[in-house]
């Protein structure tokens, strides 16, 4: 993937270098590119350490778990199948918990073994189930408390207040995953037969078993 | 105000996690683990910036770049977004390393509190990579095609780039 895009961009860069005359300005900025390939990964690095050594203290603390238990309601709703059977809640709830954190390295394993359970449930395995579209497209549009990256690349570039974008972020981040969510929602296939062939009782049991287990899970780490 | 209260976000984290580390005797080590992981990680994805780095700053330098902005801003202005910003609004949902060099170029030749610098920022901080990840999560099961979610995650997408160029407007001018 990358290797095309790479190739296709120098083509371009080549071609156009050659119509614009400027093929020195090109070699230049060869060499110009590989240093600051290093020099911006360097100057990211400081920001970097401190930032995953804040993140693990606060995982450490229990904010996953915080979080998983604040978004536990939301989600439910927008995973109806998982949590109903109870197949992948867990992996979902701590996935999403993990991408709001910015734990990107956590978050892919537990979306990753959600994504395995939420196979094995799919009534028909060719075609992609609700709850998997929801959480691939969760996965793409996830909200970020804390964008780290884009406030120390913005600090490395000179800017005068580099923190200044994450209110705007926030609600740019949260516009778009409702209207994502929002989509998943009026696109899903399985709404109907849900609705139809489920009696009331039996939901109340499976609540009940639900927070049977969910105050089982609270002993227990995330990690 | 936003500026004010954004400024205060990251120092009231620092500060709690240093409340952590007060109590617990142990915090201190976590933080060393994680920011160790960190740096790996940082020092790990360097051979891939640098391959990157040097196509885009083979693509700016070679006018590729300005021929881009020069056609396409007559478009990018009727829907309101700056045309600066098309080289990130197209490798962001490719690749992540890609958008970090294509954000750190346009940084550099735009400025990063520029209008299209903080739409840039917005962008970035708000979308994720889009097609490694729906490939990612969909190679974990036998489903054959996820046409559905990569239409709504692109529809999504397309969303945050005009919604950022209209909360830049809103919130810095």
């Amino acid at each position: 993937m990358l290797g095309k895009c790479f190739f296709i961009i120098c083509l371009i860069s080549c071609v156009s270098a050659g119509i614009n005359g400027n093929i020195g300005a090109l070699s230049s900025a060869i060499l110009n590119g590989a240093g600051r390939g290093v020099t911006l990964s360097l100057s990211m690095l400081g920001m970097m350490c401190l930032w995953c050594g804040i993140i693990e203290v606060l995982r450490q603390i229990g904010a996953v778990r915080f979080l998983s238990r604040l978004m536990r309601p939301l989600l439910s709703r927008l995973f109806p199948s998982a949590f109903e059977s109870g197949e992948g809640d867990e992996e979902i709830v701590a996935a999403t918990a993990a991408n709001m954190l910015g734990i990107a390295n956590a978050a892919t394993p537990f979306a990753l073994s959600a994504m395995e359970k939420l196979d094995r449930i799919n009534p028909d395995p060719e075609r992609a189930s609700d709850d998997m579209v929801t959480l691939a497209v969760l996965g793409t549009s996830s909200i970020n408390l804390l964008p780290t990256t884009v406030i120390t690349l913005r600090h490395a570039a000179g800017s005068v207040s580099p923190y200044c974008i994450i209110i705007p972020v926030w609600i740019c981040s949260v516009f778009c995953t409702g209207f994502a969510m929002l989509l998943c929602r009026l696109t899903c296939h399985e709404k109907k037969v849900r609705s139809e062939g489920k009696p009331a009782g039996k939901m109340r049991t499976n609540k009940i078993n639900d927070r049977h287990k969910s105050g089982e899970r609270s002993g227990q780490s995330h990690d | 105000m936003t500026e004010f209260i954004s400024s205060l976000i990251i120092p009231a984290v620092i500060l709690a996690v240093g409340a952590v580390m007060f109590r617990r005797a142990d915090a201190f080590e976590w933080f060393v683990r994680g920011a160790r992981d960190g740096m790996k990680t940082t020092v790990s994805i360097i051979p891939t910036m640098t391959a990157l780095m040097v196509a885009l700053s083979m693509f700016s330098a070679s006018g590729a770049a300005d021929l881009i902005v020069k056609y396409l801003s007559g478009v990018c202005s009727a829907v309101g977004i700056p045309s600066e910003i098309l080289p990130l609004a197209v490798t962001r949902p490719i690749s992540g390393s890609a958008a970090s060099s294509a954000f750190a170029e346009l940084l550099d030749s735009v400025g990063p509190d520029s209008i299209a610098g903080l739409c840039a920022s917005v962008i970035m901080g708000s979308s994720d990579t889009l097609i490694y990840v729906i490939a990612l999560y969909f190679g974990k099961t036998r489903v054959k095609k996820a046409g559905r979610a990569f239409l709504i995650a692109s529809l999504s997408a397309l969303l945050c780039l005009f919604l950022s160029s209209l909360l830049v407007r809103i919130f810095f001018s």
